[in-house]
């Protein structure tokens, strides 16, 4: 069922993006054009995910929901940290994703709390002190 | 760890802007809006190098890498959130005002301040050593008579500067419909030489910077050097000034800083470029990279910008590039 | 022979007590940095230039230095595809076939093994070859026009077919989404920009080491949370820390092979060492994969592109530094590295500065040596990372990789794009849709369609282009045995499989 449904998925955004893909077109420039090559990828895409649909392969099961959970907290942690990242600054951002991540995958607070004191500092300056790549050490809700 | 309150949460968001980046030893800060390695990334590192060994700045000038767009996120950057740093200063080139001049970055062109020009390649236009075609002259009456029976290829894409370069000398040479004559794009000016050595394509349009060694060994031949002067190390070639054909085609490397800097710190900015464009370090870095050193500042160099993307435009217009 | 001199020169430049040193240094470094994912050889050359010029050291030990970071991050890229499933670099990815199901097997230590002396193997016959056939080489590389490229990504992508996978149909599909991806961003032939939806920060295209790191390492955390911590088979063992012999000795065929199949796909402008070791790997699953182990932890899986990937860097100087073309990410590094050091590649090069030519070369070679000799004793080491437990290594790898890619963007939006490839990548392999030919859709894709579209223009619309010269049909032609080899060698498989059912 499952490899059905994303046979039908694959297909819709592989008809959207040739039906879009078709629509650019330049007025100048190169013989063939923005358009053609999308349609030459949409269309065997359409096709093979079509014949997915007919003839699926493969079982897949999904986790269970207390799993699921899990994964939506670990995205909701590495969401968090992208749009964190600013306004509170590297180390302490990067120290809330450590603990956060480990304690998903099931560690103990208290460890991953140590871990996340240890890693981001020591990421910090490897990044900024050692490989010169500057990071902000504190962000801007501390300006 | 938690020790935000939502008040001043509230007030860093209020203090956020300009604060985004910043290390505690740097006093300037310059903006390469392309990855490690491109050129942007050597006008920032070279010019930051030297800014900071001349003790223009206090202690080292930050480059940081703000890709996206072709400049054009660094752009929207500068314009909506820094407007007013004088401590900001960005790297560009031909290459973002002709984006600028077919309205892909998200404001226009006076929306900064331009500080100056420190150098630029020349654009040459290329021949194969067996090309039938052995001047300007010939090539201008061909592309002007029968521009569908050549090909004609350079680094950028149609509308690129490259191809706009070529369109232009095509122009003045009596060319009438600019989409007549074929063009095909490759990834670098050496890929398009190495193309048309193997007889894929006529004529390539490109910077002599990267392509110098292959006229160094006679494998290709240049016809006209886009430029006032004839190019130092290669005194021979002639300019197509000298051919008849009034077209200059530079790709100058510059910088920009916020539109909101007030006029005494935009003029220090100025300064301390000129002075660092007449250090022999910068000569001598300038010469390495395959640019010529070249000055423009201030407003000559605004100025300037501003009529090149008009020029620009007009050409993009007649091709069609924009409607 | 002349040349053999010049590089017997290049060597006794290259051996002196401070560029022995710096080799060592370099080598070291470049294996930390390259094992970070995120930041892969491109941007840990890119870090290291400016440390050149701040100890203003001479050309020579520059290039040692620099090569030495760049072999070192090519071979840390493969630790983290070992042990972690996460490529470093682009290279890389054909490594986690076979290496990580070795890992998991208990045998990290000899896919490290195996990795570094393929590594070395393929550096060697590059070098040779470079030695001998370099003026020949550049001199043919220029009839290769811009059909032959679109016939050559044809015989790729036909090849990525056979390469992972119980179904056919999802190994094509994935590099089908693989394709579509990379046609997002500005249009480099036109300039129009293409499903950006009015972002500029997609204007420049997907990333491939955001689409790397988001599509393996963030799918592999979601694996992970899929069952309770004390259901996981926690700290993977480990058979032994001493890499066995006699595996790497079973892989020398797979890498001969590799390394010749890299080579020449390094040498072609353009092609690069992600088509080297794709090419190699799946010649040697062709060749030698007669009990379908492949894919499931044979050590030729991961010697085969090894092998292949660093012939084809060595094979990938050619025409970097005899045409000035850059085949890929990374050579176009060492170009920058080159220019930034004042030496302009071109067709006088090798005349003028012979010298730094096979300086350069015999530097190269060095950095494999020394990695040889640095990692070798460290694979004990590094595959003690195996029995680091989940909860303490997977969180440390996701802040690295969000790091790596942060530092070289400043840009949250690849933070953003890099979550959702993790979705995608977690859903696609829930499905048994294979990640590889994805990645090397979105790698090779934006090429295939410039040379398609450069083909057209050149013969003004005329489709017959793509048939006219030697080297397309010879391309075509190797397409069409190899589609006819694969079809026969599936067809004699189950036959065999159902004679042993019927027997058993």
């Amino acid at each position: 069922m499952s490899v059905r449904l994303a046979g039908v998925a694959i297909f819709m955004i592989a008809a959207l993006f040739t039906w879009y893909g078709r629509g650019y077109t330049a007025s100048f420039g190169d013989v063939l054009g923005p358009g053609v090559f999308p349609v030459i990828v949409g269309i065997p895409a359409m096709i093979l995910s079509a014949s997915l649909v007919v003839f699926p392969s493969g079982q897949v099961e999904w986790p269970e929901r207390p799993y699921l959970v899990r994964q939506l907290a670990a995205l909701a942690i590495l969401a968090g940290y992208a749009w964190l990242l600013g306004p509170l600054g590297f180390p302490l951002a990067t120290f809330g994703l450590i603990v956060g991540i480990g304690i998903v995958l099931g560690g103990a607070p208290l460890k991953a709390v140590i871990l996340g004191a240890l890693f981001a500092p020591a990421l910090w300056a490897l990044f900024d002190q050692v490989l010169g790549l500057p990071l902000a050490v504190l962000g801007d809700w501390f300006g | 760890m938690k020790i935000l309150t939502p008040t001043s949460a509230a007030f860093g968001i209020v203090m956020a802007v300009g604060m985004t980046v910043s290390a505690p030893a740097s006093a300037a800060e310059c903006i390469a809006p392309s990855n490690p390695g491109g050129g942007w990334d050597f006008t920032c590192r070279t010019i930051g190098r030297i800014l900071s060994e001349l003790d223009l700045v206090e202690g080292n000038v930050q480059v940081t890498n703000m890709p996206g767009g072709v400049g054009a996120v660094t752009y929207a950057m500068v314009v909506n959130e820094r407007p007013d740093d004088p401590e900001l200063i960005v790297a560009t080139s031909t290459v973002g005002i002709t984006q600028i001049a077919q309205g892909r970055y998200p404001a226009p062109v006076d929306a900064v301040r331009y500080l100056a020009m420190l150098g630029a390649d020349v654009g040459v236009i290329a021949v194969d050593d067996d090309s039938p075609i052995e001047s300007l002259d010939q090539l201008t009456e061909i592309m002007a008579n029968e521009p569908g029976s050549i090909v004609t290829a350079g680094s950028s894409g149609a509308g690129g500067w490259d191809h706009i370069r070529l369109l232009m000398v095509a122009r003045e040479g009596g060319l009438d419909d600019l989409n007549a004559m074929r063009w095909v794009q490759f990834d670098g000016g050496t890929d398009a030489v190495t193309q048309m050595m193997g007889g894929q394509i006529d004529v390539v349009s490109t910077d002599m910077g990267e392509i110098a060694g292959f006229v160094e060994s006679g494998d290709i031949r240049i016809l006209a050097a886009l430029s006032d002067e004839p190019i130092p190390a290669f005194p021979d070639i002639p300019t197509a000034k000298s051919q008849g054909i009034d077209v200059t085609g530079y790709n100058w490397r510059g910088l920009y800083t916020g539109g909101e800097v007030s006029d005494e710190e935009y003029d220090e900015w100025v300064s301390d470029l000129e002075t660092l464009y007449n250090s022999e370090e910068w000569q001598t870095a300038a010469v390495e990279s395959g640019l010529i050193p070249i000055w423009r500042g201030g407003e000559e160099f605004s100025d300037f910008v501003v009529s090149e993307a008009a020029v620009m435009e007009e050409i993009s217009r007649d091709i069609g590039v924009i409607e | 022979m002349e040349s053999f001199l010049f590089l017997a020169d290049g060597f006794a430049v290259a051996l002196t007590p401070l560029n022995i040193a710096l080799l060592l240094l370099g080598c070291f470094t470049g294996t930390l940095i390259g094992a970070l994912p995120g930041l892969g050889p491109v941007n840990g050359v890119a870090i290291l230039i400016p440390l050149t010029f701040a100890f203003g050291f001479d050309a020579t030990s520059s290039l040692i230095l620099l090569s030495a970071v760049y072999f070192g991050c090519m071979y840390g890229g493969r630790i983290s595809s070992i042990l972690l499933n996460i490529p470093g670099d682009e290279p890389a990815v054909m490594t986690t076939l076979d290496g990580y199901p070795m890992a998991k097997q208990g045998k990290a230590a000899d896919a490290l093994a195996i990795s570094g002396v393929a590594s070395f193997f393929g550096a060697t016959v590059a070098v040779v070859g470079l030695t001998l056939f370099a003026p020949l080489l550049a001199g043919l590389a220029i009839y290769f026009g811009p059909a032959d490229y679109f016939a050559l990504y044809i015989l790729a992508f036909v090849t990525i077919g056979g390469i992972a996978g119980v179904d056919p149909r999802k190994t094509l599909l994935s590099a089908l989404i693989g394709l579509m991806i990379a046609t997002a961003g500005l249009d480099p032939i036109s300039g129009i920009p293409r499903f950006t939806f009015d972002n500029y920060h997609l204007y420049d295209g997907v990333d491939a080491i955001v689409a790397l790191v988001g599509l393996f390492a963030i799918s592999e955390i979601l694996m992970l949370l899929e069952k309770a911590a004390k259901d996981r088979a926690a700290p993977i063992g480990l058979d032994s820390w001493l890499p066995s012999v006699r595996a790497i000795w079973s892989t020398r065929w797979a890498v001969v092979r590799g390394s010749i199949v890299g080579f020449i796909a390094g040498v072609l402008p353009g092609a690069g060492a992600s088509l080297g070791s794709v090419m190699s790997y799946s010649m040697e699953k062709q060749a030698s994969d007669k009990n379908g182990t492949f894919g499931k932890g044979d050590p030729r899986g991961v010697a085969a592109p090894e092998a292949g990937n660093n012939a084809a860097s060595g094979g990938a100087l050619i025409p970097m530094l005899s045409l000035g073309v850059p085949g890929s990410g990374t050579t176009a590094v060492m170009l920058a590295m080159l220019i930034s050091l004042n030496v302009q590649p071109g067709p006088l090069l090798f005349e003028r500065q012979p010298d730094l030519v096979w300086g350069l070369v015999a530097s190269l070679y060095l950095g494999n040596v020394a990695l040889l000799i640095l990692n070798l004793p460290m694979i004990g080491l590094f595959s003690r990372l195996m029995m680091v437990p989940t909860w303490a290594l997977m969180p440390i790898v996701a802040a690295v990789s969000f790091v790596g890619v942060f530092s070289i963007s400043n840009s949250i939006f690849d933070l953003e794009l890099m979550i959702m490839f993790g979705v995608l990548g977690y859903l696609l392999r829930k499905l048994d849709i294979s990640l590889v030919p994805l990645v090397l859709g979105l790698l090779l894709g934006g090429d295939m369609e410039r040379n398609l579209r450069r083909a057209l223009s050149i013969s003004d619309g005329e489709w017959g282009v793509l048939l006219e010269s030697p080297i397309s049909l010879t391309l075509y032609a190797l397409t069409a045995v190899f589609l006819g080899l694969s079809v026969w060698l599936a067809r004699r498989d189950r036959k065999r499989r159902q004679a042993r059912l019927t027997e058993g």
